[in-house]
């Protein structure tokens, strides 16, 4: 067996920084808002546009016979093969043949990035629409505009008024996908900053109506919809900021003002119907929400956050609990309220950034199942791998492990350290995290040490090595230290 | 009697891993073997025999055995057994034959379902067999992957990568011999501490790699059932996790052993029979995802056993297509300050990739679409090459196609994908790199490039001025390919990517693997049925005399090793004999084309047009045709055209004498063939016949009066196809379809020499058989033409024969 070592020198355009379509609204909103750890939109959407931009539908869709092994499971890459078996050798009609290898030469040139020679390709595969085959005349339109859209997202020479006319010409050919070649226009349109159009263009998608209304056609016209509320809110709050600069005396805060009582009013029909229906509607919610409570009913605001983040039917959405303390807070909620939405929200994400601030609501609180909560959710915070470095928690920690140990509940300790004291010794105070904490921060490092020593005893590595260190700085804190574990250590009363 | 059944009893898992045979020591022990006894048995024949003198032990038949079985070494190796299994089948053909065949009938139905799924997909080789271990600088490192025939040698090539130059391979790889095939190689640095696990089929094992590069065992485990998948922790030194085939999941860490922390022979979401299971860590060092085919479940590993959280189902959240299953997931960890969050999640499906957060399970983030030609069985996330970069994600499928996906989002923003993905060039793309080469040898280049991938490791060395990413795949063929990447942020509005290039060393090297590759002579066949001398079998018992022809002809044939034949037997007169199949569709492109060879299109078209005419006649009625023609010829008074002692010939008319005939056909008929008649256009034939008629001839034939009866069919009807012996299966041969009579006479253009080629080309293997044996060499026209036109004739059997072999 040899080793070829062949240099393939190939410069792609290895790191483009287009953004697709799909998320870029989502982007807006997200610096609008400058907003929470985890930001997810809707289920429903994503799907719908992220995948197979450039596939087809899929071959159970279209009715072919499909490659399936004794499990049921299918094989696409095979298909063509069985397919000639179950045709008994009998090859595809010639115009099949010619569109489905235009199709995958267009496939091809998209995932090459040469755009030039997907649109001379595609310029071909429009005779697709012409088939006899009813099956597949149906399915053309869709795989035209999914290749068609990227092809001009892409294209250097493509122009918004290119797109604009493949999309109203594609309307109307594929008359069952006209809501989803508005939305998709119109999130193209957003990308390149014509709201206005954008806005056009789901006002017309929003009354179209074709034949009985399915349920799929209704979801499509209530994210129509709310996406022209996303829009309106989006107005809404530049003219807030605007009212905000003005000042009250001045003649033209009356009328701003009334334009926003109206926009409210609208942009509130859009976005209410799609929240109700079980999802992921992230920032449609906060808008909702947002401009519920500047008009003051409260009360609506709650009832929407709660609904949306105990709704039984709504997928489990950590970021549902977080708006909703949000809003509690701002409401100025009492302390045991913000705890029992914190306390979902820590079954949920144990390691979330509002742990911390958890940790000090139970800290405050008078109960002591609170203490010892407090405790465990610092161990909580900790046992992630993305948080080994969080300074602050490890400072809360060692503070009020501390805190514990003197108010002798040596048993709240033991009982978080026996399920961890397998394996944080490893993870947390071995020698190599010693020296890499040490060198990078010591204020870390001390207060690693110092919990180390509490639940390991001073004869701990990550102690012992921290100890032996001669720093100035640091001296007094080291003094104290070594006293703390000294006088507290879990390992010494335990003996 | 019935004969004995030779079944070569290989284990069916020794056909299923034929590179596991090892050959040569085997033919060696015989050799040894054999020069022993033949000094025992100098002769082979002092033997004791036994009172009905057959030998008692072998002494000859062993020798002769052994001789015999270093032939049949190159075929199965398992042969060598045979001598003993045939007197076993001998002795217990009447008892076993029924349970036997059941049992190896059930034995060969799992084997062939077992293949069959492994056909569909291969899925042993899932995360790949090549690794990469940094070393202690940033650009050198380790690759590691198995090499050898069998893949049973992990190889640690020692390599420094450097962004600006090829990279630089150090000699002397080292080397581990394994007990089995390497599946997978995993690689991980925790703490400073570079670990290496590698999964055989029944055993995995972990290494520690030094600093220096040097590999130190830490500790194998043994997997009954088979593992299917393993993987590294990246937050504890030391701990991995095996997944088995009974799908129960071990975490294994080198202090605390090994400890089964989850178990479920059935699937998570639907039933599926895939025993394939697959597990990996996640953010919570103590939690793991646990995947089948069907979705992934986090488990808690300090939890109660049974319990967890579906993180992604096959079903309509992630709007999965019917028949859409799970063949890869992998975690995407902290890679890094600028890098995805670490709690996501990547699943790879046949169809799809998801990624998904461990916060907001069962709602993937996003999907793509991938649209690979084949599993897609590995994938590698990288870091950002540059801090506020997107972070690389590598997708590999089997076939060898390579995926790049851009994914962006770090820290607390949503991951999305930055651009549209891009396919990398394969390795057969760089087909055309490599020089022109004969056919024989560029297939052979072909296929090694076509090679199933098998690993697949990708780095990015140390910080340049523009990054580079460094890729390496394994192929199935044992080869390590190198491809690399330069980065290019700015792509211009109309800026192409350079076509993919070699440089003078690269090409230098790919030069000197190719002669290395076409240098190995080509393997034999790995597995041949076994070729037992049915000579001696049939001497090796003495069957009671079986009267008549047919054990006669039937042991005569399989003496001669030729085909048994209907006259060898001589059960039934060759009129009764079954007809052939009937021909099949004919294929008009090919006859055309050879028409066109030998320089008569015009001809075929003109044949082709008359067979428009009057398709699907069958033999009995071209002979019925035949008749009818002659009919009307003698109506219309030609007959007596036709004479023994024709004029002598023209220079014109020799062509249609040299006219080859088939060679069946018998001398009798060889009279009645008055050639001239076909050359002359019917115009003339009345002043030939005038001028004959002057002649005083019938007096002198001998044969005359005879010729002059059997004449008249053939006058008119004289295409070749008519010249039909009285054979019966041949009957069926002739097409029957044009009057062609009318079209020869004017087509004395050689193309005329090739039609007999055609016309009689037998249409089975039956028919063919015939003409071979029976047909006298006299019977052959003495024309200097004739050997020419029998090579077309069997080069056009031939032809026409392969399609038919089925039959």
């Amino acid at each position: 067996m040899s080793v070829v070592f062949g240099n393939t020198e190939y410069c792609p355009h290895f790191f483009v920084t287009l953004v697709q379509v799909t998320f870029s609204f989502f982007d807006m909103q997200m610096e609008e808002h400058n907003s929470t750890h985890l930001q997810i939109s809707s289920g429903i959407d994503m799907t719908d546009f992220s995948e197979e931009l450039v596939r087809p539908t899929t071959e159970d869709e279209q009715g072919e016979p499909s490659v399936r092994s004794g499990s049921g499971m299918c094989f696409p890459w095979l298909q063509n093969h069985i397919e000639s078996i179950a045709s008994g050798g009998k090859q595809e009609k010639d115009f099949a043949q010619t569109t489905s290898a235009c199709l995958s030469f267009i496939q091809e040139a998209l995932l090459k990035h040469q755009w030039q020679r997907a649109a001379e390709y595609m310029h071909s595969f429009l005779q697709i629409l012409e088939d006899t085959d009813s099956n597949k005349r149906q399915g053309a339109p869709e795989i035209i505009w999914r290749l068609g859209s990227e092809i001009l997202y892409y294209h250097p020479k493509s122009s918004v008024e290119t797109f604009n006319t493949f999309a109203d010409r594609m309307k109307n050919i594929g008359i069952t996908n006209y809501l989803k070649i508005s939305l998709q226009h119109a999130l193209y349109l957003l990308h390149h900053g014509l709201l206005e159009d954008a806005n056009r263009i789901l006002t017309q998608a929003e009354t179209w109506r074709y034949g009985e209304k399915s349920s799929s056609q209704e979801v499509l016209v209530n994210l129509i919809q709310a996406y022209k509320g996303l829009l309106q809110y989006y107005s809404w709050s530049k003219k807030k900021m605007e009212l905000s600069q003005l000042d009250k005396d001045d003649y033209a805060y009356n009328t701003a003002s009334q334009n926003m009582l109206n926009h409210s009013w609208k942009t509130s029909v859009n976005l209410c119907t799609l929240i109700q229906i079980p999802g992921v509607w992230d920032p449609f919610v906060k808008s909702y929400v947002e401009m519920l409570e500047f008009y003051g009913d409260r009360d609506g605001a709650r009832e929407v956050l709660n609904n949306y983040a105990y709704d039984e039917k709504f997928p489990s959405n950590p970021n549902a609990h977080v708006y909703l303390y949000n809003f509690l807070k701002r409401e100025k909620a009492p302390r045991e309220k913000l705890i029992s939405v914190l306390k979902i929200l820590y079954q949920i994400v144990p390691s979330h950034k509002l742990m911390l601030e958890f940790h000090r609501l139970l800290r405050k609180s008078d109960k002591q199942e609170h203490h010892k909560l407090g405790l465990e959710v610092l161990f909580g915070i900790l046992d992630f791998a993305g948080c080994t470095k969080n300074i602050t928690a490890w400072k809360y920690l060692a503070k009020y492990l501390k805190q514990t140990l003197m108010g002798s509940h040596l048993a709240w300790v033991q009982e978080e350290w026996n399920s961890r004291k397998s394996w944080w010794p490893s993870f947390h105070f071995s020698h190599f995290w010693a020296k890499r904490n040490w060198k990078d921060d010591k204020t870390l490092a001390c207060e690693k040490a110092l919990v180390a020593g509490l639940l390991l005893g001073k004869g701990c590595k990550y102690f012992r090595y921290v100890s032996k260190q001669d720093h100035q700085v640091l001296k007094k804190k080291m003094k104290q230290m070594k006293k703390s574990v000294k006088k507290y250590s879990i390992v010494n009363s335990g003996l | 009697m019935p004969v004995p059944i030779n079944i070569c009893f290989c284990p069916p898992q020794c056909t299923d891993e034929p590179h596991f045979l090892i050959q040569t020591p085997a033919v060696l022990a015989v050799e040894g073997k054999r020069t022993f006894l033949g000094r025992l048995f100098p002769g082979g024949s002092n033997v004791v025999y036994d009172s009905r003198e057959r030998p008692l032990i072998p002494g000859r038949g062993l020798v002769a055995f052994l001789r015999h079985q270093q032939k049949s070494q190159e075929g199965c190796p398992w042969a060598y057994l045979s001598q003993r299994q045939r007197r076993f089948s001998i002795l217990g053909a009447p008892i076993l034959s029924t349970s036997v065949a059941s049992l190896l009938g059930e034995l060969l139905h799992e084997e062939l379902a077992l293949r069959w799924e492994r056909l569909l997909l291969d899925d042993v080789c899932t995360g790949g067999a090549l690794a990469w271990v940094p070393g202690r600088t940033p650009g050198a490192g380790q690759l590691v992957y198995p090499v050898g025939s069998t893949m049973d040698t992990l190889c640690f090539q020692k390599v420094s990568l450097t962004p600006e130059t090829e990279p630089q391979v150090l000699r002397d790889p080292g080397r581990i011999q394994l007990r089995g095939p390497v599946r997978q190689v995993v690689t991980r640095s925790v703490q400073g501490e570079a670990l290496l696990a590698v999964r055989s089929d029944h055993h995995c094992a972990l290494w520690k790699v030094s600093t220096q590069g040097q590999p130190a065992p830490l500790q194998v485990v043994q997997v009954d059932k088979g593992a299917t998948g393993i993987s590294l922790s990246p937050h504890l030194p030391g701990e991995m996790v095996i997944c088995s085939r009974s799908g129960a999941v071990c975490l294994w860490s080198t202090e605390d052993g090994l400890r089964q922390i989850y178990k479920d022979p059935e699937t998570l979401v639907f039933r599926d029979p895939s025993p394939w299971r697959w597990a990996d860590f996640t953010a919570h060092p103590r939690v793991l995802t646990v995947g089948d085919r069907t979705g992934v479940k986090m488990v808690d590993t300090q939890g109660p056993p049974g319990c967890g959280l579906l993180l992604f189902r096959g079903g309509a959240e992630a709007s999965c297509q019917k028949g859409e299953r799970v063949l890869l997931t992998q975690h995407l960890g902290d890679l890094g300050p600028e890098s995805l969050h670490p709690m996501l999640h990547l699943v790879c499906t046949q169809f799809s990739v998801y990624l998904v957060d461990e916060r907001l399970p069962l709602v993937p983030l996003f999907k793509w679409n991938h649209g690979l030609r084949s599993a897609p069985l590995l994938a590698q996330l990288l870091p950002p090459p540059r801090p506020g970069l997107p972070q690389p994600l590598l997708l590999a499928g089997q076939g060898g196609e390579l995926q790049l996906l851009h994914l962006e989002g770090a820290g607390a923003s949503m991951p999305r994908l930055a651009g549209l993905p891009q396919s990398l060039p394969t390795r057969s793309d760089s087909l055309s790199a490599f020089p022109l080469l004969e056919p024989k040898s560029h297939r052979r280049l072909q296929e090694r490039l076509k090679a199933p991938t098998i690993g697949l490791a990708a780095v990015i060395p140390p910080p340049a001025s523009t990054p580079v990413l460094s890729l390496f795949q394994l192929s199935a063929a044992g080869d390590v390919f190198y491809q690399r990447l330069h980065l290019q942020t700015d792509p211009g509005p109309n800026a192409h990517a350079p076509a993919a290039s070699w440089t003078p060393q690269a090409t230098a090297c790919c030069s000197w693997w190719l002669e290395a590759l076409l240098a190995v002579p080509l393997a034999p066949p790995v597995w041949a049925a076994p070729t037992f001398s049915h000579r001696r079998l049939l001497g090796g018992f003495e069957p009671q005399k079986m009267e008549g022809p047919v054990p006669e002809g039937l042991r005569r044939a399989m003496a001669q090793g030729r085909l048994l034949q209907q006259r060898d037997l001589g059960l039934l007169p060759p009129e009764e004999r079954p007809p052939a199949p009937e021909p099949g569709p004919e294929d008009e492109l090919s006859e055309r084309l050879e028409a066109a060879w030998e320089f008569g299109a015009a001809a075929w078209w003109e044949r082709r047009r008359g067979g428009r005419a009057g398709p699907g006649k069958q033999p009995k009625r071209q002979k019925r045709r035949t008749q009818l023609s002659s009919t009307f010829s003698s109506l219309s008074g030609r007959v007596d055209l036709s004479d023994a002692a024709s004029p002598p010939p023209s220079p014109d008319r020799t062509v249609p004498e040299a006219r080859p005939q088939p060679p069946r056909t018998p001398p009798s008929q060889e009279l009645t063939q008055e050639p001239w008649a076909q050359g002359v256009p019917s115009e003339r034939q009345q002043t030939l016949r005038d001028y004959m008629a002057e002649l005083p001839l019938h007096a002198d034939t001998p044969g005359g009066a005879s010729t002059l009866s059997s004449q008249t069919p053939s006058v008119r009807a004289t295409p070749s196809g008519q010249h039909a012996p009285q054979d019966g299966t041949f009957q069926q041969l002739p097409r029957g379809d044009t009057p062609e009579g009318a079209t020869l006479p004017s087509s004395q253009t050689p193309s005329v020499r090739a039609t007999p080629s055609r016309q009689h080309t037998p249409r089975d293997g039956m028919v063919q058989q015939l003409p071979r044996g029976d047909t006298p060499e006299g019977a052959t026209p003495p024309s200097s033409q004739t050997p020419s036109i029998l090579a077309t004739r069997s080069g056009s059997q031939r032809l026409r024969k392969k399609p038919r072999m089925g039959f």
